[in-house]
């Protein structure tokens, strides 16, 4: 096939987004050289593995939209984890743990949306710094150890179903169905397309732009704070490298999923399924056993060549 | 005797009427200039009132005025003839004010109902939600009250511009505007657009908006306008009906003759050979046909409006925008490679923002000097402070810039003198065509007789200039000749004995 013809073909598959066609490329894909990857046990594990990841891209979702950014919450993520485990230890509660947990990733946010929005520092670097704030924390919080011995209830929360669901996947259920709503059914919503494609209209229609970013980061680190509790129990402890780098992947999921980085342009249902491309392919490549340094490069191909295609559709 | 009133008799009847909105006394001044002096004005309901002027007449500084954004330093408001204050934006809108900008106030990803009532949406059951099916049959009713026939749910960014002013203005009306200030709106649309809203102007007009309208377009003011109110340096010149003064007339009185400038100029009795020559020009950006020339000794200006391609015009030579066809000849050969052939074949261009694109305000004046010729003063390669400073030193004083020492930063001379460190730049450069896109801007009149004298030395010595100018004064006392530009293309060539501001304005304005 000349490029050419290629072109034409992406082109005709008209309204579907690049993530549905590259989604659809990477089942067919892995379903014939990865072994077992199309069993139902193996679909049913991408997607529980996937939840963090989800919990992670809908907050950021929402921040690419305003034409930010969040480097920190890989970080936070592992701080709030630790948090989780610390206060669950502590206490023998899991609700204690998940409250603190939103708390102190809520604080993060509040002084991520501080920085970017009031002292105007590019959501890039602000968030840069807090990364390394929260990342210096963890090590503090754990002296670099592993926190082990945590309650039953926690690890509950990853190993329970709900009906045969597997509890990570209803937690995950519902926070897309938060998110949405928040999006495309609240005020909230509405001014955070207006944050991202005009900010200037926000002003003459009276709402303060200010306020409404430092919401936005806020709630994503409390959304991360309830994926620490997650974490913690997936893993049956807190461990001080828990989340790192897993903001590469939420940015990556995000941009996969069609969102844009300029005009407020975002699409929350293609986040679910950058999430899931993102999932299958670190999952086929690694049934296929090949090691993880391959498989953060792939991630990076994935982004360019969802851009590509959404580049491509973009012209016809 | 028939029993209907004379025509005049009548719009006396209406004129005695209590206006909808007036101003009267406004002043604004900014630092260094009055943009507003002792101006008034009124609108009566179902009225369009066109605001005509050049550019930097004072204009936009009323609609800021009007809108809030800015405050008066004098003057009052008048709603229904009771004194009002307006402080903000809030209070213009509390009023029925509502002004319709040419960048757009929307958001491209929202739907037009979401458009619409942004800040307004009607709440739904739980708390922070919206009723979205109230917010569509609102946004709905909104529409079809101006006419607009279009699904409420499309976004934003699938429409055209002039429907993105319809939403514009649909947003407007939904706030109850009784006063509708439109900048310029015409100047994107095509002609079948232009006509849907002058369709709908006239349907406001029945319902009893006041409109205020500014315009650069005759046809229009004549066809529209219900009242008319020239602008000039600040100042109200004269409030009159389309019947009462010919296009002659009102370009008279836009115009005016009010200037007073200091800086001779020795016109070339014959000018050199061809410098530059444009044949059939067209780019992207929205120019087509130009044709010009520039010969040595001469300094030719390019005018038009604010948005007639003038720029577009310089960049293209320039090689800052690709070209579609046509040809620049320089120096007897063929210029085609972008900038960088273009800065090194002896072209420079002196932009309009100097901050941004002219120069590195932090670095000293001396650095600013040399960076463009390094190429030129160091072939090796390799960096000679020595003779570097000796060629800043030299060029400072050649040019008379007022500068304690070479080392100075460029950002804490004056504008004029930063002026002059833009062209000291090109001048290392070995610059034969100086092209300035408006070269006074933000420059004090005592500094702008210097830049011309600058530039006049400059062309005796064999160099050209081509120069954007906004000020047709300043065009007519030193070009010796002019290409007046019009919606992207030349549309006439005035010689030095017909460099008239008059001729200038009847060129540039549509007028038809």
């Amino acid at each position: 096939m000349s490029d050419a013809t290629v072109a034409l073909s992406i082109r005709s598959l008209g309204r579907i987004p690049g993530v549905a066609v590259m989604l659809a490329l990477l089942l067919v894909i892995f379903s014939a050289v990865a072994p077992g990857f199309l069993s139902a046990a193996n679909i049913a594990n991408v997607l529980v593995q996937s939840t963090i990841l989800m919990m992670l891209s809908l907050p950021m979702t929402l921040i690419i939209m305003t034409e930010g950014l969040d480097l920190s919450m890989g970080a936070v993520l592992t701080l709030t984890s630790l948090v989780v485990a610390i206060v669950s230890l502590a206490t023998g509660s899991m609700l204690l743990g998940l409250a603190a947990a939103v708390l102190v990733g809520a604080a993060f946010g509040t002084v991520n949306g501080w920085l970017v929005a009031v002292l105007g520092i590019p959501p890039f670097v602000a968030t840069l710094g807090t990364l390394g704030i929260a990342q210096g924390l963890s090590l503090i919080v754990s002296d670099g150890q592993s926190v082990v011995g945590i309650p039953r209830s926690v690890s509950e929360v990853y190993s329970a179903t709900l009906a045969g669901v597997p509890m990570p996947i209803v937690l995950a259920l519902l926070c897309y169905l938060v998110f949405h709503g928040l999006l495309y059914h609240t005020r909230f919503g509405t001014y955070v397309f207006a944050l991202g494609g005009n900010r200037e209209a926000l002003k003459y229609a009276g709402r303060s732009p200010t306020r409404l970013l430092i919401a936005v980061y806020a709630l994503g680190g409390a959304t991360v704070g309830v994926a620490g509790l997650m974490m913690t129990a997936r893993m049956n402890s807190g461990h001080p490298t828990a989340g790192l780098g897993l903001e590469f992947d939420a940015i990556a999921a995000v941009a996969v999923g069609g969102t844009s980085f300029e005009r407020g342009n975002g699409w929350l249902p293609g986040t679910v399924l950058g999430v899931i491309a993102v999932g299958i392919l670190r999952n086929g490549l690694n049934l296929m056993a090949l090691p993880s340094s391959i498989q953060v490069a792939s991630v990076g191909f994935l982004v360019i060549f969802a851009l590509f295609v959404d580049g491509l559709r973009g012209r016809s | 005797m028939s029993l209907a009133l004379p025509v005049d008799e009548a719009a006396q009847v209406s004129a005695a009427a209590p206006p909808l909105f007036e101003l009267r006394g406004i002043s604004k001044e900014f630092p260094g200039v009055k943009a507003l002096d002792d101006v008034s004005f009124a609108v009566w309901p179902g009225e369009v009132h066109m605001l005509l002027g050049e550019n930097g007449a004072g204009k936009s500084s009323l609609m800021k005025v009007l809108c809030g954004a800015y405050r008066a330093d004098a003057g009052e408001f008048f709603y229904k003839g009771e004194k009002v204050a307006i402080h903000s934006s809030a209070d213009a809108q509390r009023l029925g004010i509502a002004v319709i900008f040419q960048e757009f106030s929307l958001v491209p990803f929202l739907d037009i109902a979401q458009n619409i009532f942004l800040g307004r949406e009607p709440a739904g059951f739980i708390p922070g939600s919206v009723d979205r099916r109230k917010l569509l049959a609102d946004a709905k009713r909104v529409l079809d009250m101006i006419g607009f026939d279009i699904d409420p749910t499309v976004t934003v960014d699938k429409l055209g511009v002039a429907q993105q002013q319809m939403v514009e203005i649909a947003k407007a009306i939904s706030q109850n505007a009784r006063i509708l200030v439109m900048d310029e709106p015409t100047a994107a649309l095509s002609d079948h657009e232009t006509e849907l809203l002058f369709a709908l102007i006239k349907r406001l007009k029945a319902e009893g908006v006041a409109i205020i309208y500014i315009s650069h377009r005759m046809a229009e003011v004549f066809s529209m306008g219900d009242r008319i109110t020239v602008l000039r340096d600040g100042r109200r010149i004269g409030e009159l009906r389309p019947g009462e003064a010919s296009p002659d007339q009102l370009v008279r009185m836009i115009v005016g003759r009010s200037v007073d400038m200091s800086y001779p100029r020795n016109f070339a009795a014959t000018p050199g050979k061809v410098l530059l020559e444009v044949k059939g020009l067209s780019a992207s950006t929205g120019i087509a046909d130009i044709d010009l020339v520039v010969r040595e000794g001469e300094i030719v200006g390019l005018c038009g409006l604010v948005g007639s391609g003038r720029s577009e015009v310089v960049r293209a030579i320039f090689g800052a925008d690709k070209i579609m066809s046509g040809e620049i000849v320089f120096d007897g050969r063929a210029i085609s490679g972008g900038p960088d052939e273009a800065a090194r074949r002896g072209l420079a261009l002196i932009p309009e923002s100097r901050k941004s694109e002219g120069l590195a305000l932090l670095r000293s004046v001396g650095d600013n000097l040399v960076v463009s010729a390094l190429a030129r003063l160091f072939p090796a390669g390799l960096f000679d402070p020595r003779r570097a400073q000796r060629v800043a030193d030299g060029l400072v004083q050649q040019l008379r810039i007022a500068t304690p020492t070479t080392k100075q930063a460029v950002g804490l001379l004056s504008g004029g003198n930063q002026q002059k460190v833009v062209i000291g730049k090109w001048l290392a450069a070995g610059a034969k065509l100086f092209i300035f896109d408006e070269p006074t801007r933000g420059i004090d009149v005592g500094a702008k007789s210097e830049i011309f004298a600058l530039i006049d030395r400059l062309v005796t010595k064999g160099a050209a200039a081509l120069m954007i100018s906004s000020e047709q004064a300043e065009i007519c006392h030193v070009c010796d000749r002019a290409y007046v530009m019009r919606e992207g293309r030349i549309v006439g060539e005035l010689s030095r004995s017909e460099l008239t501001e008059e001729n200038i304005v009847r060129l540039g304005m549509h007028h038809e």
